[in-house]
């Protein structure tokens, strides 16, 4: 009877191990199968420990304009490890805070590589090479995704890096290639110029940030100019050649071909889905674009299986991991489950420097609907505290429906506007009108008064404009 | 005006036929506010909490926690201060015998009156009439005067001929006020009008409020206050029910305040064990499976069925469709369904009290789970007319919700016939208890490879035993044995799913 549970979860990222806790607290018997560590990429890859490398690059650009407010900081000396070792020791106290949230409730950990034999069965090949079998009435896979292979570019860990590599150098390049510009690749861009590397950016679209704002994509692509980072969209990196201990890229853009010569090169042109090895085909798991297919529970087309976060499909986000591992676990445990939020409306945080932030749809798409749409805009160099930050560069831009006052989509650019993007997330969760928004009360001085403004600016009201 | 009023079991629903005090809330000797908790009360079904109807101090206690009362039963006598305890003994001697309370004898003044009013029959015409001055007693002809419902209602009550009564709303319509009116003209007293009044408290709609506008903040305090959103004023943004309008009525209910703490429990001498007092869900299983054993005369029928075409089946079912995991307990629902179908004596509930047969025409099967806590046992409807897969499906989804703890009422209430599976465990073969009002249960043992002769040979062959439990009272030896052979049959059989009829005649 230990070897059987009524949920059993295949991966312990951010979809999985909230589900996890979830199941726990329902009171079902759950295991959690992971084969390298709790927290998955997010907290040991991704979001937490690049947050961790970004603090040391924002005091970095904190300290070299210290002048301006009297501070002589005189020559400032860096070791590159020493930021690392910090953002590892960070992701240890998380990792291990997860597993102590599992044992509180009571939650199986299993140790190993999770796959499926059968409906309702499940092997676990352990690290020492042993395998295991369990029963559970529902299964839910949370395996996660890892990055994507690109024609031509084979990342040799060396110098051609993914993520990994990006968060654990052995020394600071000098020059730096990435390409993509998607969170992953803007972020990393962002961290190494702030670092001191020559930057270049490289992005297939034509736009970097391609899933923002053409706006808020525009004044990122300014700034990032302005640090001196060189940035071609439209782009491609044909192939890049390991020569020594310098890499040859083969860029190609609309004016020909040209090649760059950088020290490293840093592939981030997405993820793809981890679905080998899981035994899927032989249950015949149907799958749509490389994921896995499910309806808005997470449920295959398998008895009792399920499937969460990026494996069964974008926007790959940990916080839309953990809300689909929640509402799969509750769906199956029979309690009443709301209308799913729509794709468009998970919020999306880039940690760049300016920030971005945003949920909904981009204004371009909210007049390609055809619907009626009103849109504010305020700038933060009328906002007092970004002006007092020394923060000027950035914007809020709202859409509303013209007719029922929805709020279509709110995007951010600037100063922390990923902590403040979650008020635009809470209107829009319940269901508020611009009416019901003009009436809140923003504090002031805070950089949220230009959220208020740019509402209020939809109706022509703003009042610092 | 002191009053002694009373404490009576509820009726919680249609089928409730009696109640069990499971424990007393408050003391003797206890003030109580409306809408504080009083006791709790348990039923077949659930255990629930009755509620003060009204202020009032408890009196005297007359039953105590385990004792099993009809609906409408007295539990207890509330009366004020002044009330003395002869009072209170002559009136809990009144109910006892029966007899219309002697309140004129026992009490002169103040009078006694029984509440709520509809168990006051007119014989037991309260004292009060005396202050009912002589000129407007008499008897209302009903058909010759115009007026309120309430003020006839209560003028009969009184004893009143209302035609001596002038009535002052439209077209000369008396009303309570005009009652009232003409009682204190006449030198009388009454209080109609604080009575009229307790009945005009707010409304107390129950009809479905989800349509109503409201702010999330306000819906949920709504229903943890028990107040229906109908009932609210809408004063808040875009014509919502807002916080504020739930509170409203809330105080104007007088159910926001806190209920008063409960009583503490004495603290245990330390002992060799520890002292767990039985959970509500633990008292239920008790009282009902004490009930049954004590009541239901069990005979079980015991047979051994093959496996060999069953598991063939299944297997193939699940090897061909990705969509459904098939388990030996789903196909033994089936089977059962069919089988009751098949012997519709069995298909039936005993009613206790009416000394009648329930007969079903759906095969209702409910499945012994078991948790940590105790044992439930969820409902599949309707088996008969539910292909395998669709059996299968919901099982797996009840018997997950079970452990998760989110079946609803009707989830576990009524059935006619139960499985309870201890295969899992190893169990080869054991006796259940029948789940009343439910008169049959098969107690499910493990499928295990057995010797046995098979067309001459011993060979090996997947079995399974099967024991049947069943009332005697309602189903014979023989009716319980007939099932059993169509039991096996459809087991042995499987293919016969696809072809008998689903439906009892």
């Amino acid at each position: 009877m230990n070897n059987s549970f009524d949920v059993l979860i295949i991966g312990g990222g951010p979809g999985g191990y909230v589900a996890a806790i979830r199941a726990g607290q329902l009171g079902l018997r759950t295991a959690l199968v992971e084969k390298t560590h709790l927290g998955g990429i997010c907290l040991n890859w991704g979001c937490i420990p690049t947050k961790a490398m970004l603090h040391g690059a924002e005091v970095g650009h904190a300290m070299r304009h210290a002048d301006r407010l009297g501070f002589s900081v005189g020559e400032i000396a860096f070791e590159i490890r020493r930021l690392v070792e910090y953002s590892r020791s960070v992701s240890q106290r998380l990792t291990d805070g997860v597993a102590f949230l599992l044992k509180k409730h009571n939650v199986t950990v299993i140790n190993g590589e999770g796959r499926l034999l059968e409906k309702g069965r499940v092997a676990v090949r352990g690290i020492d090479g042993g395998e295991q079998e369990f029963r559970a009435d529902h299964i839910i896979l949370a395996t996660g995704a890892r990055p994507r292979a690109l024609p031509g570019i084979d990342p040799d860990k060396s110098h051609i890096w993914t993520y990994f590599e990006a968060l654990n150098p052995a020394a600071l390049p000098r020059s730096l290639l990435v390409i993509g510009s998607g969170a992953i690749g803007a972020e990393f861009a962002s961290l190494y110029n702030d670092l001191g590397c020559d930057v270049t950016l490289v992005e297939l679209a034509d736009q970097i940030l391609p899933l923002e704002d053409r706006e808020v994509s525009a004044l990122v692509q300014q700034q990032f100019a302005k640090r001196g980072m060189q940035i071609f969209t439209g782009a491609q990196i044909r192939s890049a050649t390991v020569n020594g201990d310098r890499v040859s890229c083969l860029l190609k853009t609309a004016d020909g071909e040209q090649t760059l010569e950088v020290d490293r090169v840093l592939c981030a042109a997405g993820i793809q889905p981890n679905i080998e090895n899981l035994g899927l085909e032989a249950l015949g798991v149907e799958m749509a674009r490389g994921f896995i297919q499910v309806d808005d529970r997470g449920r295959t087309n398998v008895f009792g299986l399920y499937a969460i976060g990026d494996v069964a499909g974008a926007p790959c986000l940990a916080h839309k991991a953990s809300y689909e591992g929640v509402r799969c676990v509750e769906a199956l445990a029979g309690l009443p489950v709301a209308a799913p939020v729509s794709a468009d409306f998970i919020p999306r945080c880039t940690y760049t420097r300016p920030q971005v932030a945003s949920l909904g749809l981009t204004e371009a798409r909210a007049r390609a609907s055809g619907r009626e749409i009103r849109v504010g805009v305020f700038p933060y160099q009328a906002n007092g505290k970004a002006l007092a930050l020394g923060e000027p560069q950035g914007f809020v831009k709202t859409l509303f429906d013209a007719q029922s006052g929805e709020l279509l989509g709110a995007h951010m650019v600037g100063s922390d506007v990923t902590e403040q993007i979650q008020g635009f997330g809470i209107a829009h969760t319940l269901e508020a009108t611009e009416e019901s928004l003009h009436q809140a009360i923003f504090a002031h001085p805070t950089l949220s008064e230009a959220m208020h403004e740019a509402i209020l600016a939809a109706d022509g009201r703003a009042l610092h404009q | 005006m002191s009053t002694i009023r009373t404490l009576e079991i509820p009726k919680w629903g249609l089928s409730m036929e009696e109640g069990t005090l499971a424990q007393w809330l408050i003391k003797e000797g206890s003030a109580f506010s409306q809408g504080q908790d009083i006791c709790e009360i348990e039923t077949s079904k659930i255990t629930n909490v009755l509620e003060a109807p009204w202020d009032g101090v408890l009196r005297r206690v007359l039953a105590q926690p385990g004792d099993t009362l009809p609906v409408g039963a007295v539990l207890a006598l509330v009366a004020d201060e002044q009330v003395s305890d002869s009072e209170l003994d002559a009136f809990a001697a009144s109910l006892n015998s029966g007899a219309p309370q002697p309140a004129a004898e026992t009490a002169p003044s103040p009078a006694v009156t029984t509440s709520p009013e509809p168990s006051a029959p007119a014989a037991a015409k309260p004292a009060a009439q005396d202050a009912i001055p002589a000129a407007l007693r008499g008897e209302t002809d009903e058909t010759q005067v115009n007026a309120t419902s309430h003020a006839l209602r209560l003028a009969k009550k009184q004893g009143i001929d209302l035609s001596k009564v002038s009535g002052s709303g439209r077209d000369g319509r008396i009303s309570v006020a005009d009652l009232q009116a003409a009682i204190t003209a006449g030198g009388g007293s009454a209080e109609l009008q604080a009575r009229a009044a307790v009945k005009a408290k707010p409304r107390h709609t129950t009809q479905d409020d989800s349509q109503i506008p409201a702010t999330p903040i306000a819906r949920r305090l709504a229903s943890q206050l028990g107040i229906n959103l109908h009932d609210c004023r809408r004063s808040g943004s875009a014509g919502r029910v807002s916080r504020a309008d739930v509170e409203a009525l809330a105080a104007l209910r007088g159910r926001g305040e806190q209920s008063a703490a409960r009583t503490a429990e004495a603290v245990e001498e330390r002992a060799a064990y520890d002292s767990q007092p039985l959970s509500a869900m633990r008292r239920t299983i008790a009282s009902r499976l004490q009930e049954s054993k004590r009541n239901a005369p069990h005979f079980r029928l015991i047979s051994e069925v093959d496996l060999t075409r069953i598991q063939a089946l299944r297997r193939e079912v699940n090897s061909a469709l990705p969509s459904l995991k098939v388990t030996l307990n789903d196909l033994l629902v089936k089977a059962c369904a069919q089988a009751l179908m098949s012997v519709p004596e069995m298909n039936v509930q005993y009613d206790e009290a009416s000394q009648t047969i329930r007969r079903f025409h759906t095969a209702d099967i409910a499945i012994a789970v078991a948790l940590p806590g105790g044992l439930y046992t969820p409902i599949l409807r309707e088996a008969n007319l539910k292909t395998v897969g669709a059996i299968s499906r919901q099982l797996h989804e009840l018997v997950t919700r079970t452990k998760a703890g989110t079946l609803k009422a009707e989830d576990f209430q009524g059935g006619t016939f139960c499985i309870s599976n201890l295969g899992m465990f190893g169990i080869r073969q054991f006796d259940a208890i029948i789940n009343p009002p439910q008169c049959a249960i098969l107690a499910v043992g493990a499928a295990e490879s057995r010797a046995v002769v098979h067309e001459g040979q011993i060979v090996a062959r997947e079995r399974l035993t099967l024991s049947l439990s069943c009332d005697h009272r309602v189903i014979d030896g023989a009716v319980g044995a007939t099932f059993m052979q169509h039991l096996q049959r459809a087991i042995e059989t499987p293919s016969l799913m696809l072809v008998e009829e689903a439906r009892s005649e």
